[in-house]
């Protein structure tokens, strides 16, 4: 297997990746390096291996029709391959001003683009078709899934910038009506909203059938708090001020924050959805790792 | 506690400032963008919590950090209670006064104001306190040593008097500087109290007081002195119908700003009213006022010029001494066949003027004791025998001061009565043989030789010596000439209070050209005038002089007013008596000289004077001690401490004329008060960043 991984990349702390501008050239040195380093790849085969028989309908190609098959069996079947399986890879990347907060150099919204990078670059190396759309309060750009819009892709991300508000509920309910067809489905964003709701607007991608895999990208700061003289918070989104004692706030708004994300984990597991909590100062195989391991699970109990 | 710059105690609102940095500043600096205020908005909001002070300790040293600077930047000093509060904790104090007693704190009520503003250093004295009082004028006189006990200091200042001295301000600080130089206390203070005569100090003076030591002057001077002096006297001597006559001058000086006029100036002697004469003077102005010529008839006439009385009388009178002038009486004793041999001396004692010498030739044999009374010198020429008893009146002459001259030659014999002969008499030594000696070596200090010293005041190379006498000189006697073989030629020996000079040669011509040559007149006037102790009488002589008694005592036995030896060197006893009629013995065991310490007439008497009148010296007041122009106490005290003028005169110990910028620069304590702030802000800082660094490692 051809290989540009940087050695060691997959334990690179993101702070170090952000210093490559290329999307791709990140995405490849990432996922290669996560490859290179596993004993062998049995999550997914070439995209040629068969898959399964069905029977001849009529408009089906009489070459892929299984003559073997039928002489055993005098019914035509058709084969069907792997490569019929490939299905569609879309991320869901929130570009609200609140991805912009970094406090390790390293934005949620920077973080979340080389995630979906990576996650595209793999789709796309084992043929499946890749898709985004960013949001904030509106849809910035949608980029339909296909095989041939990975450099679409990266281009869409690499223009993504954290300016506006954002509104994520009401764009995760417009954009579960362009899932027509199967998909996978990478939710990246923080999740600033009540878990309720946010079960809400993600359950029609499951009834789609779909499978929705939730990134919920947040800052240490944001988790940790620590922060010690007493100020004056000013919220990115709303530019609301609140005046903050963290001696005193710190404890509470950690366990808040602790309850907010064990209440989307949970709702998100009760509707079999793949939940994972990324922290900006994570290196990024790491959350590839957590990701395709949740998957292997999630599969092999289907 | 005072401060120096109060207004900066203003800066205390500064205190305010970490408190308001604390509640205020430190919330508002700092606006910090956040991703979400989801969670922060649920959490109940309590604004006590951010006024909460935290760390008292840091809080707590930011106050005093603020404090201390301001109070530094105040410049605070303790006064002088705190001082003595702190004192009576700390230590004690050496004191030393200086009381001025010349005779210029005679006017007016100076020397009473004195004793006062002593007394009260004394009473403002500790318990710990010690203080030593030192009497000064010219001179100076510790009364009272370093001790604690009050009643003895005011005993001491309460006996004080005024003298006739001059001021003479060094060595009062001299003594001051070494007896502070010796202190082991902390607080050492020197307080002088003086009327600040101008006259008294140079600015020359090299007086350095110990390092700390402080020196106060309190001045008892006033601003308007009104002072009329007699300064001087001179004499004119004339001679008037066989009689002595001397007209007397006296100047006077007025130290005032108004005129003197018409003030009557007396002439007493022998306490005698002799003459009246009035005298005008104008303001600070100086005059001279003459007498009638008056006959001097005898010895040590004691005169007294008195000009009025004023707020300083001691100057007002000028005391003197008349004598009448009268010529240095020589006998000559020649032996019996030499008639002619004392006609070379005789002619040239004749020739002097000053003084003017009466010489009388008498054959050796036919001296008497009353021969020898009125004689200051007796030249035994060559003589050829001498009685025992004449021996026993020359020894006696000698030694109450008379002056001997023995002149050795052929007939002089060696086995003769020469018990004052300063040495073993010889042979004769003949020199013809080399065409006669000269003189070797003279003795230039000697004064009979001493104005010779010079090159070009005579030459004694050309005189020729054909046969001189061989003298062994003893131990006790000195050489003061040697001829050119190395015999001795003049030798001296002191006898009492008299002196005795033999030459080994003749001074008749015989054997040798001596009184033919040049040298001849000023070596016998000089010799002449050495053995008869002869010296310009001064009329009058200032306060401080030393008097050498043995003067006055050959002076009393050459005019015959005393039959016994006495004096420094004498067996007798005499007596010196001051113008207070305080007596000094003279003879064994006396003093040699005595300083005049006081103003008026000193009598020196020797037993069998009879009714004769005393050897007098008169005394006065130094002129420069009626000046009393005043230095300013403060301008004094730049002068002794080489710090700038500025403090006022006229204080006293509660009253100390030390600024309080003057304290608070000795003090110092803003220093410390500013390195103490600096110091609390850098541990302040370093223990609010270690804080600091500890919560960010919690956290």
């Amino acid at each position: 297997m051809e290989s540009h991984a940087i050695p060691g990349a997959r334990f690179v702390d993101p702070k170090v990746l952000s210093r490559i501008k290329d999307l791709e050239l990140l995405a490849r040195s990432v996922v290669d390096g996560f490859i290179n380093g596993l004993h062998r790849a049995p999550y997914f085969g070439a995209s040629i291996d068969f898959a399964e028989h069905r029977g001849y309908v009529p408009g089906d190609d009489i070459r892929r029709v299984d003559w073997r098959l039928y002489a055993r069996t005098d019914r035509y079947f058709v084969k069907q391959y792997e490569a019929d399986t490939n299905s569609n890879f879309v991320v869901l990347l929130d570009t609200s001003k609140s991805m912009g907060f970094a406090s390790n150099g390293v934005s949620k919204l920077e973080y979340a683009k080389y995630l979906a990078a990576c996650l595209a670059y793999l789709s796309h190396r084992q043929r499946d078709r890749v898709g985004i759309t960013t949001f904030d309060e509106q849809v910035i750009s949608y980029v339909p899934p296909s095989a041939k819009h990975f450099d679409v892709l990266l281009h869409t991300l690499d223009r993504a910038k954290a300016e506006r508000p954002g509104r994520l509920l009401p764009m995760l309910t417009n954009a579960a009506e362009h899932f027509k067809r199967r998909s996978i489905v990478a939710l990246m964003s923080d999740l600033y909203e009540d878990p309720e709701a946010l079960m809400d607007a993600l359950k029609p991608y499951r009834f789609l059938g779909n499978d929705l895999v939730v990134f919920h990208i947040l800052d240490p700061a944001e988790i940790d708090f620590p922060y010690e003289d007493a100020s004056r918070f000013q919220d990115l989104e709303s530019g609301e001020e609140v005046p903050v004692v963290p001696e005193v706030f710190a404890k509470q708004y950690r366990k808040l924050v602790e309850e907010h994300i064990n209440a989307i984990r949970t709702k998100c597991s009760e509707a079999r959805i793949d939940y994972v909590l990324l922290r900006t100062s994570q290196p990024l195989d790491e959350a590839l790792f957590m990701y395709l391991g949740n998957r292997e699970r999630l599969m092999r109990t289907r | 506690m005072s401060f120096l710059s109060p207004l900066f105690l203003l800066g205390l609102g500064a205190v305010a400032v970490p408190l308001i940095v604390h509640l205020i500043q430190r919330e508002r600096k700092d606006l910090i963008p956040f991703p979400s205020v989801m969670f922060l908005q649920r959490i109940p909001y309590q604004s006590v919590e951010r006024r909460r002070i935290h760390n008292w300790w840091l809080f707590l040293m930011r106050v005093a950090a603020m404090v201390l600077i301001v109070a530094a930047f105040a410049r605070p000093f303790l006064t002088e209670n705190a001082v003595n509060a702190a004192a009576a904790v700390t230590g004690a104090r050496d004191v030393v006064i200086l009381l001025d007693r010349s005779a210029s704190m005679a006017y007016g009520n100076h020397w009473s104001r004195a004793q006062d503003e002593a007394l009260q250093i004394v009473r403002g004295l500790g318990a710990q306190d010690r203080a030593t009082l030192v009497l000064f004028d010219r001179g100076v006189e510790e009364a009272v040593r370093s001790t604690s006990s009050r009643g003895e200091l005011e005993v001491a200042i309460g006996q004080a008097a005024v003298t006739s001295e001059s001021t003479r301000y060094a060595p009062a600080l001299r003594e001051a500087q070494s007896l502070l130089g010796r202190s082991d206390r902390g607080r050492r203070e020197a307080y002088l109290i003086s009327d600040f005569q101008k006259s008294g100090w140079e600015r020359q003076e090299d007086i350095h007081l110990p390092e700390g030591a402080t020196i106060t002057p309190i001045s008892v001077a006033e601003m308007e002195t009104s002072d009329l002096a007699v300064t001087s006297l001179s004499m004119q001597r004339s001679s008037f119908s066989g009689q002595e006559r001397v007209v007397l001058t006296a100047g006077l000086t007025n130290h005032s700003a108004a005129a003197v006029t018409n003030l009557p100036v007396k002439l007493e002697i022998d306490g005698r009213a002799i003459e009246t004469r009035p005298v005008t003077l104008g303001p600070h102005a100086s005059g001279a006022v003459s007498f009638d010529a008056l006959t001097v008839s005898e010895t040590n006439m004691r005169g007294v010029i008195r000009a009025g009385s004023d707020a300083m009388p001691k100057d007002n009178d000028f005391y003197f001494v008349l004598s009448p002038s009268r010529p240095v009486s020589v006998l000559v004793l020649q032996g019996d066949g030499g008639q002619n041999s004392s006609v070379y001396l005789t002619t040239v004692l004749g020739l002097s003027k000053a003084p003017p010498f009466k010489a009388d030739v008498i054959p050796v044999s036919r001296l008497t004791d009353t021969l020898l009374n009125g004689r200051a010198v007796v030249v035994v020429n060559d003589s050829t025998s001498l009685s025992t008893a004449g021996a026993d009146l020359l020894a006696r002459f000698v030694e109450r001061g008379g002056g001997l001259f023995i002149a050795l030659g052929a007939r002089t014999p060696v086995s003769g009565e020469w018990p004052l002969l300063p040495g073993t008499l010889g042979s004769p030594v003949d020199r013809m043989a080399v065409r006669g000696g000269t003189f070797g070596t003279l003795d230039f200090s000697h004064p009979i030789f001493e104005q010779f010293k010079e090159q070009g005041n005579g030459n004694f190379a050309n005189m020729r010596f054909y046969r001189y006498r061989s003298l062994g000189v003893g131990p006790a006697d000195r050489v003061l000439a040697k001829f050119d073989d190395g015999a001795t030629a003049i030798a001296e020996r002191r006898v009492g209070s008299g002196r005795v000079i033999a030459f080994t040669s003749t001074i008749d011509g015989s054997w040798n050209d001596f009184p033919t040559t040049p040298m001849f007149l000023p070596l016998m006037h000089e010799a002449v005038k050495y053995l008869a102790q002869y010296g310009e009488v001064p009329a009058w002589q200032p306060v401080g002089r030393m008097f050498d008694i043995s003067s006055a005592v050959a002076s009393i036995v050459r005019e015959g007013g005393a039959n016994t030896t006495a004096g420094a060197g004498g067996g007798g006893t005499g007596v010196v008596v001051s113008p207070s009629g305080h007596q000094v013995t003279l003879g064994a065991g006396g003093a040699p000289s005595l300083e005049l310490a006081e103003q008026g007439f000193y009598s020196v008497r020797l037993p069998g004077m009879g009714d004769r009148r005393p050897y007098t010296v008169a005394v006065n007041m130094e002129p420069a001690e009626s000046d009393l122009s005043a230095l300013p106490a403060s301008e004094f005290l730049s002068g002794v401490t080489g710090r700038p003028a500025g403090t006022p005169a006229g204080q006293s110990l509660e009253h100390p004329e030390i600024t309080p910028v003057d304290v608070e620069k000795k003090q110092s304590l803003w220093w410390f008060l500013l390195a103490a702030g600096l110091t609390l802000l850098l541990v302040e800082a370093a223990l609010a960043n270690q804080l600091s660094r500890g919560k960010a490692r919690v956290a």
